[in-house]
């Protein structure tokens, strides 16, 4: 293994020098900051274009059988009551009238019916919302300023909550242990493809037989996947450096939620039981990718299993919600402890703190085993098939007794 | 096959060897030694099983049969032999400079820093390629990256060199150089192995040659011995003899 620091050492060097490596760790958060920008900007736009359209000005006439609209709204906005529904709908249909409001009695048990002239998709919002509008400034003025803020789900909480006989912000908690969470997606997903490029590398270039008769296969391997974990990490600090600070010194301009970072309960136990997962599942995933890049001739091809991975991977995402709120079901368990999906469920878990020591155990040790079969599979499938530079290799070849 | 030789101490022992891919036999049964120091012909027509014979040599192919021994022992990378390969097939890192690439072999055959610039920095004076040291090794002509595979192979003084058909692709001039180099190796006693097509090559540099065909030896020993076996004819109508109903074949089928 005297090599291995000279395959890390030149694998570093060399993806340090490519263009493509700093390009996509800055593509990365401009792209996440254009597409909250454009999110941010759209949003403003809507909202600004509603609360437009609902100070347009239209003719319309009501009709009020529930008695709480206030007929000064109505004088003050030029609307006429009317009692002959059909008529006042006729008048909307010719054209004469642009909307016709009707309140029911009961709005317990029937809806409001809007009846007015086409004005588009967007614009015909403004109906509703003018509806709605004296519908409740009819009605709001009339209740206690109490019980309306209680209807309109306007009462705010504070939790003050106690672990361990200290005050626990369950929120800030689960902060120090989801940044390796956080950390394995951006890595997976910002790296995945170069991980599978790693060894196709070799084969492409056909450098394959000077290396395995220079030095032994696993060097290589362990030496790229060492260099992996390194850049993969130095991409991952390139690509929050920005956006931090730009959360820090703009959070107020950009509307950003105004998180308070002091006081981090740090629980070290789940620290570094979050760091050892990180570390087995990024190790496994770089060996299954690696071992996919050296059985295939091309990235190309190597690139049409990443997404089967990935699946497997990010998959359990669409539970988390489950992984929070029923840890013991069945379903959990299993993405829990099935090792191409066990990562993501146990560092959310560990990150909320319902992961029990027994699971810990169970889903280190799986992991563990995983991420060392993997990598041995990998450095077999380098080392046998790595001169098939046309055809994938096959099991029989990799398994061959030798 | 050959006893003449039998004080010599054997670099490379082949012996019986077999090798099968699935259900085809390349190699039946395959036996020849090399001597320490000497530069050895192994010849052969395309397809013949040289390379397989190579590959399996160096571990990369297992062997279906027989044995194949480096100084009395299969060759891996740990076992301490200095080894220079020239694989027929080139391969490099492209989009990195020759002198990185020279350097990290270097390091990787046991070679300090400073002594792996040193020995590229040399070697790429000599072959008249200084200038292109911090050059990206695909900006270079095929020549030219022929030229540092070759200086790859030879950075840390082999005591072993072998050679997989060297000169392909080289123009007359720098086949001189390739055979200066290999000459100097000679006087130096590094063993050489040398695949290739080229008689004129080989009458100038081999002390001893096999002939493969079938995946058997058809001719081995001294360059002399095998001339007289075949009546002192040239090594170019030896060959011819050999192979020529192979190239018939070929041109019927074509």
């Amino acid at each position: 293994m005297h090599n291995l620091g000279t395959v890390f050492r030149f694998e570093v060097i060399r993806t340090l020098k490519k263009k493509s490596f700093w390009i996509m760790a800055i593509v990365f958060p401009i792209a996440i900051g254009a597409i909250y920008g454009i999110v941010y900007f759209s949003n403003e736009s809507s909202k600004q274009a509603a609360e437009s359209t609902v100070n347009q000005k239209f003719s319309f006439v009501v009709t009020d059988k529930s008695g709480l609209i206030n007929k000064n709204i109505l004088k003050h906005l030029g609307a006429m009551e009317v009692n002959d529904k059909q008529t006042a709908i006729s008048d909307v249909v010719s054209g004469k009238l642009d909307a016709y409001f009707y309140y029911p009695s009961n709005f317990a048990t029937d809806k409001v019916e809007i009846y007015a002239k086409d004005t588009g998709l967007f614009d015909n919002n403004r109906y509703q919302g003018v509806a709605n509008a004296i519908l409740q400034g009819s009605v709001i003025p009339a209740v206690n300023s109490q019980v309306t803020a209680v209807l309109k789900n306007a009462v705010g909480f504070n939790s003050v909550l106690y672990k361990n006989g200290i005050q626990y912000d369950g929120f800030k908690g689960l902060i120090a242990p989801g940044i390796f969470l956080a950390m394995f997606y951006i890595l997976i997903a910002v790296f995945g493809n170069q991980m599978l490029a790693s060894t196709t590398e070799e084969k492409e270039n056909r450098v394959i037989e000077i290396i395995l008769t220079t030095i032994k296969a696993r060097t290589l391997i362990i030496g790229k996947i060492l260099s992996l974990l390194v850049l993969a990490l130095i991409q991952v600090v390139v690509i929050m450096t920005p956006i931090i600070i730009v959360y820090i010194f703009f959070h107020n301009q950009l509307s950003l939620p105004n998180l308070d970072l002091s006081n981090i309960p740090i629980d070290p136990i789940r620290i570094v039981i979050g760091a050892i997962l990180f570390v087995l599942s990024f190790l496994m995933f770089t060996g299954l990718l690696v071992a996919i890049g050296a059985a295939v001739p091309t990235v190309k091809e190597a690139s049409g299993f990443f997404g089967i991975v990935m699946l497997f991977l990010f998959g359990p995402l669409y539970a988390a919600s489950l992984f929070v709120s029923s840890p013991d079901s069945g379903l959990v368990r299993f993405l829990s402890f099935f090792p191409l999906t066990a990562p993501i469920p146990l560092m959310l878990r560990n990150a909320v703190g319902n992961l029990s020591i027994a699971d810990v155990f169970i889903g280190i040790t799986i992991i563990g085993v995983s991420a060392v079969i993997t990598l041995a599979f990998a450095i077999r499938i380098f080392q046998y098939g790595a001169l098939e530079y046309t055809n994938r290799i096959s099991l029989k070849t990799i398994f061959k007794k030798r | 096959m050959n006893g003449n030789n039998a004080k010599q101490k054997i670099a490379v022992s082949i012996d019986h060897f077999r090798m099968d891919f699935g259900k085809k036999t390349v190699i039946k049964d395959l036996s020849f030694d090399v001597y320490k120091g000497e530069v050895f012909g192994f010849l052969g027509s395309n397809g013949s099983g040289k390379t397989t014979t190579i590959r399996a040599l160096l571990g990369i192919y297992q062997p279906t049969d027989g044995k194949l021994l480096i100084d009395g022992k299969p060759f891996s990378v740990a076992s301490g032999i200095k080894l220079g390969y020239l694989p027929e097939e080139r391969g490099f890192y492209k989009k990195e400079t020759v002198i990185d690439v020279m350097i990290y072999f270097g390091r990787l055959k046991g070679l300090t820093k400073d002594e792996a610039k040193t020995s590229a920095e040399a070697y790429l004076n000599r072959v008249k390629l200084i200038d292109k040291a911090n050059v990206k090794i695909d900006k270079l002509s095929g020549g030219q990256q022929q030229k540092i595979q070759l200086g790859i192979t030879i950075m840390d003084n082999p005591e072993l060199l072998i050679l997989d058909e060297p000169t392909k692709g080289f123009d007359p001039v720098n086949r001189r150089l390739l055979m200066d180099i290999i000459e100097e190796h000679q006087r130096a006693g590094v063993t050489v192995i040398f695949v290739t097509h080229q008689m004129e090559e080989v009458e100038r540099l081999c002390d001893r040659i096999v002939l493969l065909k079938d995946g058997v030896a058809r001719a081995y020993g001294t360059v002399s011995d095998v001339k007289k076996k075949f009546g002192d004819a040239s090594l170019d109508d030896i060959f011819i003899k050999i192979y020529g109903d192979e190239n018939e074949q070929s041109e019927e089928v074509l």
